[in-house]
C-alpha cells in the first residue's frame, strides 16, 4: 500500500546556534535566566565554576518569562556583551 | 510489517497494522488511523477547491514543519475527516501560526495546554459540526475528527511529540482533540466572531488552554447567582491565569444559563464585565502562591488586602454559548502566555 508521509518538509529555522569557542579563557559567559524557580541558582553557580576554571567573565541577563521568546533588547545586549550563553528550558 | 521510502513524499507499507508501522517512525496518536493513500488525499483536497495544494499555509514550531494543504489533507485523512472538514482544519492551523498564539510555547511547555477549536457560522451547519447537547464530548464525526486532525498536525508537522517537542508533565485529554461548534441558534447574543471584530459567514477560533472546568447551577433564576459560580471556577490559584495576569478565560455558557442572563437584560459585555469584577483573589494569596511572576505592571502596585482580578481586562473573558438542555456551563482557563485568534474561513471555494 502506498501512503503519504504525514510530516512534510521543514523550513529554515529562524536562528542557528553559533559554533562553540574552543577556549573559554578571556571569553564572556552570559547567563540567560528564564525566570523559572531556581534557574538563576543553577545557571549562576555553573557559570561561576566555569569562570573559575577557565578565566572567563560572567554576565547575567534575564528574560521576562520562560514561556515566550527572549526580548529583542535582551538579545541585543547578549550580542554586544557576551561570547557564550548558558541557558536552560523547562522547570 | 515493513515501511519503505518510495519518494520524498510517499511510503510503501506492507502488512496489516498501520498503527504499528507508523509508530516506528514516531507518528500517530496511539489510535487506529485511516491510511493516507494518494487517492484518499486527492479526494480530501477537493474540500479546498481552487487552491494550491502545495502552498505552505503555515510553518509550525518547534520542528518548523511546513504545513501545506496536502500535508494537512494527509493528516485529515488519517484522523477520519471528510473533505468538508478540511477548510476548518486549514483555518485552525493558520490561526495557530499567528505570533500571539505563541505556538512554540504552547507545544513545548510542561503545562497540559491544548488548542480548543470553535467553529462558527455557516460551515458549522454545512459541514456537520455540533454545538448542542454534549458538544464537548464524543459522538459527532466533524467535531471528533477535526480536533484529532489538528493534534496529528501538531504531532507530525509541528513536532510536538511527547518528550521531544512536548514537555507536558502529565499531558491531558484535550491533547487528543477538542473541537465543537458555537451554538449560535441557542445564543441570545450575536455570533462570537462579531464580538472580536470578525465579520464573515464562517469562522474558526482557537484558544490554547486547559481542559474545560464544569460550572453547575440548577437553582438560580438570576444572572448574578449563576455568574458567581462561574467566577468561583475562574478565581483559583490552581491555574496559570492566577500567575499570568494577561491570560484569557473562555466561558462556555449553556443555553439556559445564557438565557437567564439575557432575559435579565445582560449583554455579552455585561457578563464579561461582571466576571471581571467578581473573579478575584486577595493579593496576599496570589503573592504567597506565586510572587509577582508575570503580572501586568499596574498589578504590582496593589496593596496586600486588595482583591486582584484574574485577568487584566474584561475583554480577556470570552463568552459564547455551547451545549444543549440542562444547567451546566464550562470555564476554559488559558495557558497564560498565549492569545486566542479568530479567523474567517477563506478555503470554502465561495
Amino acid at each position: 500500500m502506498l501512503i503519504y508521509r504525514p510530516d512534510g518538509g521543514v523550513a529554515q529555522p529562524p536562528a542557528q546556534l553559533a559554533p562553540s569557542p574552543a577556549v573559554l579563557a578571556g571569553r564572556r559567559i552570559g547567563i540567560l535566566d528564564n525566570q523559572k524557580p531556581n534557574a538563576n541558582v543553577l545557571l549562576g553557580q555553573l557559570a561561576e565554576r566555569l569562570a573559575d576554571r577557565t578565566g572567563a567573565n560572567v554576565v547575567r541577563t534575564e528574560t521576562k518569562n520562560a514561556a515566550t521568546a527572549c526580548e529583542d533588547q535582551v538579545l541585543g545586549l547578549l550580542t554586544e556583551e557576551v561570547d557564550v550563553i548558558l541557558t536552560g528550558t523547562a522547570d | 510489517m515493513t515501511v519503505d521510502t518510495v519518494s520524498e513524499d510517499l511510503l510503501q507499507v506492507d502488512g496489516s497494522d498501520l498503527v504499528e508501522a507508523l509508530a516506528e517512525h514516531g507518528w500517530g496518536d496511539g489510535l487506529p488511523m485511516v491510511a493516507p493513500t494518494p487517492t484518499r488525499v486527492e479526494a480530501m483536497l477537493t474540500g479546498s477547491p481552487g487552491t494550491d495544494p502545495d502552498e505552505v499555509v503555515a510553518v509550525l514550531p518547534p520542528r518548523f514543519g511546513e504545513a501545506t494543504r496536502r500535508i494537512l489533507a494527509v493528516n485529515a485523512v488519517m484522523a477520519g475527516c471528510r473533505p468538508e472538514h478540511l477548510p476548518v482544519l486549514i483555518t485552525a492551523v493558520r490561526a495557530l501560526a499567528h505570533p500571539e498564539v505563541n505556538l512554540r510555547g504552547v507545544n513545548a511547555t510542561t503545562h497540559n495546554v491544548a488548542p480548543l477549536v470553535v467553529v462558527h457560522g455557516e460551515v458549522a451547519r454545512s459541514a456537520g459540526y455540533h454545538g448542542g447537547r454534549g458538544a464537548l464530548g464524543p459522538g459527532n464525526r466533524a467535531n471528533a475528527t477535526t480536533g484529532r486532525a489538528l493534534r496529528l498536525v501538531l504531532l507530525h508537522v509541528a513536532g510536538a511529540t511527547p518528550g521531544d517537542g512536548d514537555a507536558s508533565t502529565q499531558g491531558g485529554p484535550a491533547k487528543y482533540g477538542l473541537c465543537f461548534a458555537e451554538n449560535a441558534d441557542a445564543s441570545p447574543w450575536p455570533i462570537y466572531p462579531s464580538a472580536v471584530g470578525v465579520d464573515a459567514p464562517s469562522a474558526v477560533t482557537v484558544h490554547c488552554g486547559e481542559a474545560p472546568h464544569n460550572v453547575h447551577d440548577m437553582e438560580s433564576d438570576d444572572p448574578i447567582r449563576i455568574l458567581d459560580k462561574v467566577a468561583s471556577a475562574m478565581a483559583t490559584t490552581a491555574q496559570n491565569n492566577a500567575c499570568i495576569s494577561q491570560g484569557e478565560h473562555f466561558v462556555l455558557l449553556c443555553p439556559e444559563h445564557a438565557a437567564t442572563c439575557a432575559v435579565a437584560g445582560w449583554s455579552r459585555r455585561d457578563v464579561s464585565s461582571y466576571l471581571f469584577q467578581k473573579a478575584r483573589l486577595p493579593a496576599t494569596e496570589l503573592k504567597r502562591a506565586f510572587g509577582l511572576r508575570a503580572w501586568a505592571p499596574w498589578m504590582d502596585q496593589l496593596a496586600n488586602d486588595e482583591l486582584v482580578p484574574m485577568t487584566e481586562h474584561p475583554d480577556n473573558i470570552r463568552i459564547m454559548v455551547v451545549g444543549g438542555p440542562g444547567k451546566h456551563s464550562s470555564v476554559v482557563p488559558s495557558w497564560g502566555m498565549t492569545r486566542s485568534v479568530t479567523l474567517p474561513i477563506h478555503e470554502l471555494g465561495d
